[in-house]
């Protein structure tokens, strides 16, 4: 049986490689026009012309407060480096801000100083409490939403839109839990993905996501054109950064906390690259090993020699987390010869790339030459830790998990034998 | 009492009633095993995979008839110029184009090429003049194919068989000293949009929106220019002129595309402000086009007086170039240099080429749709498929096969027939139902099914043993002394 199955298997991997080939030949041989005409953005410019983010709060309750900082705290960013309320999807649990045990009513804060009112006055939730489900999510990201959904809540985005995905919550490996009550796994955000793909959704997508594990919700990605990063290796904790001893609960959590300090040195026509972004990402503030996977991705992330050597350095137990490391070098060839260029934080976070004047106007070339290194402002105090996950799940060698419900089968059927002989 | 009763004086342990009373659990589980699987199974019908796959190679295959007719002037200087002109045109381009000479009459859906009187390149309505001097037939050629297709562009928004086109009046201080306080959008709209959006009307149908606005700042600083008083806008700074943080652009009461068209008056503290080149000069240009999104244009008015109406005259300009501009996001091809524009704003041939170029789009869009349907819902193995989709996937190929078999469309009816196709092909991708239900492990279900069930099902499994084995031996112990 078993053995059919893979000779079966291996058939029809044979028949599809062999009808793509066929599929591709036949494509090159008598239609360079509609080759030409369709042809899908394959990142070798800037050929997005919208930008558009999804960020999501995946915890309810007043202990989860830094979650709901974390998001809207990437909510500000996206929003003051241009991307309009209207293009931005933001689910959150949303019961901080009129918590009852919120002494600072109608206001979430990052900072223990509490200078900076996230709350603010221009907030638009557009799925909020019991509104954040997988499901929902789900539905925004592939487009498949009745038809009485309003406008505010539809990720409209078509094959020129890049999109950045933010998550934050409780997770594990491979899976992030939603409000206590359900869980994603990274196999339905990555078949989303695909289909968003498929369905002509997306023309680059940067995902990132701060929770324990992170690094494992992004290993099961297998769409083009996506860039994704994530606050801790598998088998690892993320932790929060500080505390407000007036609000009384953790305010933001460390990975989320230096991204965003690093964002404030962006502005909306800055040059600096994802690269720049990933090589300030420090192991000793963060606490944990933030991982980069860019395998799916057609550009050069940019950053120079310090990010060829990501994961290096203070910190590091061993060479960070870098999927498509290898490939990197070839990507930064192409960019010299102007093939690709770099990916810049805007492409992701900004509004649009080119305008028209009449005539064309060619790519400025980016030149990184703004501030690489962010300055270190205040005291390096070690932050204080909170656990924040589940317990953790040690990582098993692949092909285990099916050993391991066989023998849970078998376990059973050896108890009914033991009971039946023992007749 | 004398110790523990006899277990067969209970009435309940009479055999026939213990019997079954296990008989009874195991037959409303085994009635209720179909009910269980009927609910936990996903409604998954059989799409027209094959026919799909076949359809998107078919596809390639779909060519739209151009029908060109010579003037007999043309045919009289040069014999084999049809056939020349025909040679040209086929390689560059999928459509099935046929160059005659003139038969005298002419077809309805057909193209005249007639000689012109001047030096000019002239187009009218289906007729194009051309100099009988520069007919040779790559000169004749190149022109032509730009009115037959026009090349992909990548300003031009994707297909939607609805827009909203948003013109917003943007006062970027009105406390400044000046204020714009009304536009005559209505007679501008009127005058410069709305020949455009009747000539498209067989695209696309439009919905026509205005709004002024008093305070709209812009999220930088402009340069100022040294030179003169004035003060430039780089190109950077044009890519984030748009502050929709700030600025409220459009209604968001319908899920069609939109396009914007802005006029952005700028404080009377910052005038004039100009479009800067590469370079830091300042150009002529008033006015820009964010690609796919909308266009833009600068009015640098007069300082006085403080209050204003913008007259019908006054938008003269900026409505021409919002026309403009809204041809070029619609993809209305640009009649080649030296061809002079006639009266009426896009010319039969513009909306012919157009009109093809959206059939052949949405052709292409539709078939991908279909085999993406049909590949996920392979790759996904818990992905639903219902009715709905199957009826839609299966209508949306009848109409692909229709386009591909009659030869005796019109243009516009091809694009209907694309256009519903494609409509339906989304709906099929998009439908709701289309969500595939989350993934379980075989880890988790069995930490789902082990704790309500194994505890349930491993007393009766091991009642219904006993229950055998205890049958059995009495059978015996009844056989043997029979024998």
């Amino acid at each position: 049986m078993n053995l059919f199955r893979t000779s079966l298997s291996i058939w029809l991997w044979l028949l599809a490689s062999y009808s793509f080939i066929f599929l591709v030949s036949a494509n090159d041989g008598n239609d360079m026009y509609h080759n030409d005409l369709y042809a899908r953005g394959n990142g070798s410019s800037s050929s997005h012309t919208n930008n558009w983010a999804v960020l999501v709060c995946s915890s309810r309750y007043w202990f989860n407060y830094r979650h709901m900082a974390n998001a809207l705290g990437m909510y500000r960013t996206v929003k003051r480096l241009g991307i309009p309320d209207s293009n931005i999807i933001l689910m959150l649990a949303d019961d901080a801000a009129c918590n009852s045990r919120n002494k600072f009513p109608a206001s979430v804060y990052a900072n223990p100083g509490r200078h900076l009112d996230l709350y603010g006055e221009n907030i638009e939730v557009d799925y909020r409490g019991y509104e954040v489900t997988v499901e929902n999510f789900l539905r925004v990201l592939t487009g498949r939403l009745d038809e009485s959904i309003p406008r505010s809540k539809r990720l409209l985005t078509d094959r020129n839109s890049n999109i950045f995905v933010y998550m934050t919550g409780h997770g594990g490996k491979e899976f992030l839990k939603f409000q206590d009550n359900e869980e994603i796994s990274a196999h339905d955000i990555a078949d989303a993905f695909e289909q968003m793909w498929q369905g002509g959704r997306y023309n680059e997508i940067f995902f990132m996501i701060d929770t324990c594990q992170a690094n494992t919700m992004y290993s099961q990605f297998y769409s083009p054109n996506i860039l994704a990063t994530g606050a801790s290796l598998e088998g690892e904790n993320s932790y929060s950064h500080e505390n407000d001893n007036d609000v009384g609960v953790s305010v933001i959590d460390s990975y989320t906390h230096y991204v965003l300090q690093y964002m404030e040195r962006v502005n909306k026509t800055s040059k600096l690259t994802m690269g720049d972004l990933f090589t300030s990402f420090s192991v000793p503030k963060i606490g944990s090993h933030p991982g980069v996977r860019s395998d799916l991705f057609q550009r050069p992330l940019g950053g120079g020699d310090a990010m060829l050597k990501y994961g290096t350095g203070e910190g590091w137990r061993e060479l960070g987390e870098w999927v498509g490391r290898e490939q990197e070098p070839l990507k930064v060839r192409q960019a010299q010869t102007g093939e690709r260029r770099a990916a810049l934080v805007t492409d992701f976070f900004g509004g649009v790339v080119d305008v028209d004047i009449g005539e064309d106007t060619d790519q400025v070339e980016s030149s990184a030459s703004e501030v690489k290194q962010p300055a270190i402002k205040g005291s390096p105090k070690p932050p204080q830790r909170t656990r924040q996950t589940l317990p953790r799940n040690p990582g098993l060698p692949k092909g285990l998990p099916s050993v391991r419900a066989w023998a849970s089968f078998l376990l059973i059927g050896v108890i009914v034998s033991a009971v039946y002989v023992q007749r | 009492m004398d110790g523990p009763r006899n277990p067969s004086t209970i009435f309940f342990q009479y055999e026939r009633i213990r019997r079954s009373i296990i008989a009874s659990y195991w037959i409303v589980i085994i009635l209720a095993i179909p009910l269980w699987w009927q609910t936990t199974s996903i409604e998954r019908l059989s799409l027209p995979s094959s026919e799909v796959y076949a359809q998107a190679e078919a596809h390639r295959g779909f060519q739209l008839p151009v029908r060109i007719i010579l003037d007999s002037e043309f045919t009289k200087r040069d014999n084999s110029l049809a056939l020349e002109v025909q040679t040209v045109l086929k390689d560059s381009s999928a459509l099935d184009i046929r160059v005659s000479g003139s038969s005298g009459r002419s077809e309805g859906d057909s193209y005249l090429v007639l000689p012109s009187e001047s030096q000019e390149i002239r187009v009218e309505g289906r007729e194009l003049f051309f100099p009988l001097e520069k007919a040779s037939a790559s000169v004749l050629a190149k022109t032509l194919a730009s009115f037959i297709l026009p090349d992909k562009d990548h300003r031009v928004v994707q297909y939607s068989p609805r827009y909203r086109l948003s013109f917003s009046l943007l006062n970027e201080d009105s406390s400044g000293g000046q204020v714009v306080e009304a536009w005559d959008a209505s007679n501008g709209i009127a005058r410069h949009i709305e020949p455009i959006t009747s000539a498209l009307s067989v695209l696309h149908n439009f919905t026509i929106e205005s709004q002024a606005q008093f305070y709209a700042p812009l999220a930088f600083e402009p340069l100022k220019l040294s030179e003169d008083e004035a003060y430039g806008l780089t190109p950077e700074q044009l890519t984030v002129f748009v502050n929709s943080a700030e600025w409220t652009l459009s209604s968001s009461s319908s899920n069609d595309p939109v396009l914007h068209f802005l006029l952005f008056v700028p404080s009377a503290s910052r005038r004039p402000l100009k479009i800067l080149n590469k370079e830091g000069k300042p150009t002529n240009s008033n006015s820009f086009l964010i690609p796919q999104w909308g266009g833009i244009v600068i009015a640098n008015l007069p300082e006085s007086p403080s209050k204003i109406r913008l007259s019908t005259d006054d938008l003269k300009s900026s409505f021409t170039t919002f026309s403009q501009q809204l041809l070029t996001l619609l993809g209305v091809p640009r009649l080649s240099s030296g061809a002079v524009r006639s009266r009426q704003q896009p010319t039969g041939w513009q909306i012919d080429a157009l009109l093809r170029y959206r059939a052949i789009e949405n052709v292409v869009r539709t078939s991908d749709t279909l085999r993406s349907t049909v590949s996920l819902v392979e790759q996904i193995p818990n992905m639903p498929v219902g009715e709905k989709v199957r009826n839609d996937v299966r209508d949306a190929l009848k109409a692909l096969k229709s386009l591909s078999s009659s030869s005796n469309m019109t243009l516009t009816g091809i694009l209907a027939t694309s256009r519903d196709a494609l409509t339906l092909s989304q709906k099929a991708f998009f439908h709701p139902g289309m969500l595939a239900l989350l993934y379980f492990p075989v880890e988790h279900k069995y930490a789902v099914y082990t704790p309500l069930f194994a505890s349930a099902i491993i007393p009766l499994v091991v009642a219904a043993m006993r229950e055998v084995v205890a049958w059995r031996k009495q059978r015996r112990g009844v056989q043997v002394p029979q024998g």
